[in-house]
């Protein structure tokens, strides 16, 4: 991975929370060290800081896209707007996350990029006895058949495929609501604990798990 | 000219207009008075030529004032109009000015160059609010980002990991505020360009009716929809939302427990009219028209542990005035308090 951030204190986080993940990490501070340095070792990904000195980082970007790297991109910008995210997207990111970020919603995008066909592709998608078939729709836990909305079930399969990993709320939202901007509720808080009584309640072991602060996380294990 | 030498002339015309009436009215009665016997001279006479002097001109005297106060106030009406309708998004477009260097001219001059240092005082603060938002995103993200990293750490113990967690669920929520102003001083800037497209109302109104009934679950709150009607406008499909999803969210956070919330949304003579309406502590009468301004927060806001960042209904209100749309609040003591947001509608009759 390589890391592209000015700030040397954000650049430092990062590379420790990417590095926990197994991920091994390369730091630059500067467009220009950026550039040297994607073109010469392959990076499986990299996060890239709009605001840089010199360079600015979309300008990296069309440079990288041009030369025909098709690495892919998580761009970083404290401007965070609907109008920016999108000329970054059309710059050739592959994914957009807005200043101030939590630090698990950075680490679940990066994991997301650099995921090579990991992805489970039976339709059937199950975590310890629970099980949701994304054909029918039919959510089971156990023999017991677990009546779903339309909201609970869209949210149980992103936990689901997400299984294992802690997911940010902000991500919650932009894949479960379609929300580019946080709405100031606890909406999804509110939905989990819903869709906690639906699944865990009359249950054991308990598989939704809330990392204080941070966000939610599916798992077989407490 | 100046107003003072234009009274004077006037002044003088009108004087010898009136000289001239009395002139003529006298020498009129010069001539009645020669045909009369001067045996039926007498009061009479002296009432005579009051009535037919003196009160001509005391009205001709009188008409004269009244036209010339009238002809000298005139483009102070005229200024005074213009001035009414300053505000503080038109602050750089200048007062008429006459152009012929009297004291209103003068005067318009001046206020023009105030309001023009009021513009500059506006735009600095909003610079100021910018500015000030987007340089705590930095420190922000470093505080997030250490204190996530440092309840990752598996051997912190339990009571710093609960310090570390209340202190990051802090954060967020600082975070939330700037986010809430950097938007804010970026529309003031006029710096966020929506997204128009037509917009199935309705449907946004159903989604967030869902999601209000998912929020207002665990109060106890129930919430109807009382009129849906199919609506579309032109509009920015994230930004409604947000505007949907913050009454909503308000009606909740302020209610009493097993209160009520009802959501309608009509077709009113070219608008689309959305109202939520909801039980709670009402809002005083002299805090209702503050209620959209930045980090107000009322006195039941204050005492309640509500938790918000106080910037809701001002973004609702952007939303709402971003696209040509209005937004009211009303509240009476003990009833209900009801947001009505009220939009153009695209095309009136296309959907039945």
């Amino acid at each position: 991975m390589l890391v592209v951030e000015d700030e040397r204190k954000t650049a430092s986080f990062i590379r420790k929370a990417l590095q926990a993940e197994g991920f091994a990490v390369d730091v630059c501070h500067n467009g220009q060290d950026a550039l040297s340095a994607a073109s010469a070792t392959p990076f499986d990904g990299i996060v890239l800081d709009i605001m840089l000195p010199g360079r600015d980082g979309l300008s990296v970007l069309r440079q990288w896209r041009e030369r025909n790297n098709a690495t892919p991109v998580l761009l970083l910008s404290a401007r965070g707007e609907v109008n920016e995210r999108v000329e970054g997207l059309n710059a050739g990111a592959d994914d957009y996350l807005p200043k101030p970020f939590a630090l698990a919603e950075l680490v679940a995008r990066v994991r997301a990029l650099t995921r090579r066909g990991g992805e489970t592709k039976s339709p059937v998608l199950r975590v310890a006895d629970l099980t949701l078939d994304t054909l029918t729709r039919r959510a089971q836990r156990g023999e017991t058949g677990i009546e779903l909305t339309a909201r609970e079930y869209r949210l149980l399969e992103f936990l689901m495929r997400s299984a294992g990993r802690l997911c940010g709320r902000m991500t919650i939202l932009e894949k479960v609501w379609d929300y580019d901007f946080d709405p100031g509720t606890n909406l999804v808080d509110v939905y989990i604990r819903r869709l906690r009584e639906k699944i865990d309640a009359d249950f054991d072991p308990k598989l939704l798990h809330t990392v204080r602060g941070v966000g939610y996380v599916l798992k077989d294990q407490p | 000219m100046t107003i003072r030498t234009r009274m004077t002339l006037w002044y003088a015309g009108v004087l010898l207009v009136s000289i001239l009436a009395i002139t003529v009215l006298s020498l009129n009665e010069f001539h009645e008075r020669h045909r009369t016997p001067r045996s039926e001279r007498g009061m009479k006479e002296i009432v005579e030529i009051v009535l037919w002097i003196g009160i001509p001109a005391v009205l001709l005297s009188v008409g004269g004032g009244w036209w010339l106060m009238r002809k000298a106030l005139a483009p102070l009406a005229v200024l005074t109009r213009a001035a009414e309708c300053i505000n503080e998004r038109n602050l750089t477009e200048p007062l008429p000015r006459t152009g012929n260097g009297d004291e209103l001219d003068r005067l318009t001059e001046v206020l023009n160059r105030v309001t023009g240092r009021l513009h500059d005082s506006f735009t600095r603060i909003r610079e100021f609010t910018l500015h000030a938002s987007h340089e705590l995103k930095t420190p922000l993200t470093i505080l997030c980002g250490e204190t996530e990293t440092a309840l990752r750490d598996e051997s912190l113990p339990p009571a710093q990991r609960e310090h570390c967690a209340s202190q990051l669920e802090e954060l967020r929520r600082l975070t939330r505020i700037v986010d809430g102003l950097t938007l804010l001083a970026k529309a003031d800037a006029g710096l966020i360009r929506l997204a128009m497209a037509p917009v199935r109302l309705d449907e946004l109104v159903r989604d967030t009716f869902d999601d209000a009934q998912i929020l207002a679950l665990f109060s106890k709150i129930r919430v109807d929809l009382a009129a849906c009607e199919g609506t579309v406008v032109s509009g920015d499909a994230h930004r409604l939302r947000q505007l949907l999803l913050n009454l909503v969210d308000n009606a909740v956070k302020y209610n009493q427990p097993r209160g009520s919330i009802t959501m309608a949304l009509r077709r009113v003579v070219g608008t689309a009219e959305f109202s939520i309406a909801n039980t709670g502590p009402g809002i005083p009468r002299e805090s209702l028209p503050r209620v959209f301004d930045r980090f107000f927060r009322g006195d039941s806001a204050h005492s309640s542990d509500v938790e918000g960042c106080g910037l809701g209904l001002s973004i609702a209100q952007w939303i709402a005035s971003a696209h040509n749309g209005t937004i009211r609040i009303e509240s009476a003591p003990s009833k209900l308090i009801t947001v009505t947001v009220r939009l153009p509608l695209l095309q009136e009759n296309r959907i039945a």
